[in-house]
């Protein structure tokens, strides 16, 4: 029975409401409870120390009080059935002791006090029953003995597991907020530090917050093996250094990925080219990259809304450039396109086919 | 009209920044810093958009959503997050959420993001539509609604130019098409995303993160 939903009921009670109230808890008829309970009175008065048990329990929420007039009540019924004041004394003793036991949590718990006076208790019980001499009683010690070790060992090891477990946790979280700790102060400390030299320097500041933020980010929502070369770890690389030394913004989005063979280097170069190239010439605080692997090809969009310039009067610089890119491209087998127009920004089309796998 | 918003975020140096940053452009009535705040205060202001952040100290953007929707089915969501995971992001758009932008977005941008989704269209920012041509990839749909399951071809060219960087009004004129055309193709990807049951939303989104 869920003793701790167990609830008198005075009002539909005949007495103080405690059978009333064990029929409501399990959903039976009262009757039948009640009439249980005078079975059991009859038996040495057992009904009547069980129905004060869980009388005085409802008064006062303490399983003990219920635990101890039970284990008083079961004697009596086992007497009352003919079993000798002894064999009666061990059970009550070893179940008590049991009890006794698994409430105090095993030797380990921090006042052991319990499970000592618990074992000594059933053990005391068993010996009371087992002594009783005879051939019978002897053929039962060994499994008698080894459920008494399992029982009384059993919370002991439990709570020695959930012991390691508890430690284990604490040391893993210790680790971690060590390694927190060092990263922040590694990193961010430093960064901000930086932040306050250089906070004069608007596009500088900019360019240290934004490699803080990319460490933190790629250190807290970081899954890639860095370590694993890719399209895409490739190209978030190279933005990062495209960032950092020209104090821009480089958006990156992309569909797919593709392994870093050669002619994908390549792209990836030219791809840094025309960022370095529109972080330096077009003004914009802003460029958008973005990577898209097909079966078909591999291709990357670098796009700027910076102050473009007119393809055919391009200014020998920028010429120089561009074409370094196209033909760094061709060289690999790709293409690049080039399209701009005068104020309306500047975007730069690479691509090389997939190579098979 | 300007517009009335309620922005949910639980930096409040953050929520001040994009405060300043929208200035004038709409009318923030109401700011929480918890899906319990946010809840009773997003019921009783009834704004017409909410800016959400994804992730909540107790709990994500979409516990709000879902908590909101069903009482105040005007009030529409655009989600507004410093890259977090993809699940959270994703989860925050099937819950319902009109959009995601990052939030590095400019305040006119952003003014202009909380407009359309004030209109009933969506709003993708790059990396969103990136990860969206990925899941929808073709060649690798298992069953389910093949009107959901895949993007049309100009669906796809529209998600391809949002991923480059390009605005409504340079996609519109590429393509030869209206704005509103573009706004409606965009909100047609957004359906999918929501409806779909394709199972490449799940796994990509716990593979990769949309950091």
């Amino acid at each position: 029975m869920p003793l701790s939903r167990f609830r008198r009921d005075p009002d539909a009670g005949v007495l103080a409401g405690v059978c009333a109230g064990i029929a409501r808890t399990l959903g039976v008829d009262p009757t039948l409870v009640r009439l249980i309970f005078a079975l059991l009175a009859l038996a040495g008065g057992a009904g009547i120390l069980l129905y004060l048990a869980l009388w005085a329990y409802d008064v006062r929420r303490s399983p003990w009080v219920v635990g101890a007039l039970g284990v008083v009540a079961v004697s009596l019924v086992l007497r009352s059935l003919g079993f000798s004041d002894r064999v009666v004394l061990g059970i009550a003793l070893v179940v008590g002791g049991l009890v006794l036991v698994w409430r105090g949590g095993g030797f380990r718990a921090h006042d052991a006090t319990g499970s000592i006076l618990g074992t000594a208790f059933a053990a005391a019980g068993a010996i009371l029953v087992l002594s009783r001499g005879g051939v019978h009683a002897a053929a039962l010690t060994p499994g008698a003995i080894a459920g008494s070790l399992l029982l009384v060992g059993g919370p002991w090891l439990w709570r020695l597991a959930q012991d390691r477990d508890v430690e284990r946790t604490a040391r893993i979280r210790t680790e971690e907020r060590a390694d927190l700790a060092a990263r922040v102060h590694d990193s961010v400390l430093q960064t901000l530090a930086l932040i306050q030299l250089h906070a004069d320097d608007p596009r500088k500041t900019a360019a240290y917050a934004r490699r803080q933020e990319r460490e933190l980010r790629s250190w807290l929502y970081g899954d890639r093996d860095l370590a694993e070369e890719s399209l895409a770890t490739l190209l978030a690389g190279a933005a990062a250094d495209v960032e950092e030394l020209h104090g821009v913004r480089v958006e990156l989005a992309s569909a797919g990925d593709a392994a870093a063979d050669e002619p994908v280097r390549a792209l990836v170069l030219a791809a840094r080219e025309a960022m370095t190239n529109a972080a330096k010439h077009s003004g914009a605080a802003e460029i958008d990259v973005y990577a898209e692997a097909t079966e078909e090809r591999v291709a990357v969009f670098v796009r700027d809304r910076g102050a473009g310039f007119d393809p055919d009067a391009v200014p020998a610089e920028r010429r120089g450039i561009a074409e370094s890119i196209v033909r760094r491209m061709e060289r690999a087998g790709g293409e690049a396109t080039v399209t701009s127009t005068p104020g309306g920004g500047t975007e730069v089309e690479l691509s090389v086919p997939r190579s098979a796998p | 009209m300007t517009r009335r918003v309620v922005l949910v975020d639980d930096h409040h140096l953050f929520r001040s920044g994009v405060r300043a940053e929208l200035g004038d452009a709409v009318d923030v009535v109401g700011e929480a810093g918890s899906v319990e705040e946010a809840v009773p205060l997003i019921k009783e202001l009834d704004p017409d958009v909410v800016l959400l952040d994804v992730h909540l100290p107790d709990g994500s953007g979409d516990a709000i959503i879902n908590a909101v929707a069903p009482a105040r089915p005007g009030v529409r969501f655009l989600a507004l997050s410093v890259s977090d995971a993809a699940e959270d992001v994703i989860g925050v758009i099937r819950a319902g959420a009109r959009g995601y932008v990052t939030k590095t977005i400019s305040g006119d941008e952003l003014a202009a993001a909380i407009e359309r989704v004030a209109e009933g269209d969506a709003v993708f920012s790059p990396r969103l539509a990136g990860f969206v041509l990925d899941a929808f990839r073709s060649g690798e749909r298992v069953g389910g609604d093949a009107e959901l399951d895949e993007l049309t071809p100009r669906e796809r060219e529209v998600l391809q130019l949002i991923a480059r960087g390009y605005l409504y009004k340079e996609i519109a004129g590429r393509l030869s098409l209206s704005v509103k055309t573009v706004e409606s193709h965009v909100s047609n990807v957004l359906r999918k995303l929501q409806l779909s049951t394709r199972h490449e939303l799940t796994r990509w989104a716990t593979e990769h993160r949309l950091a």
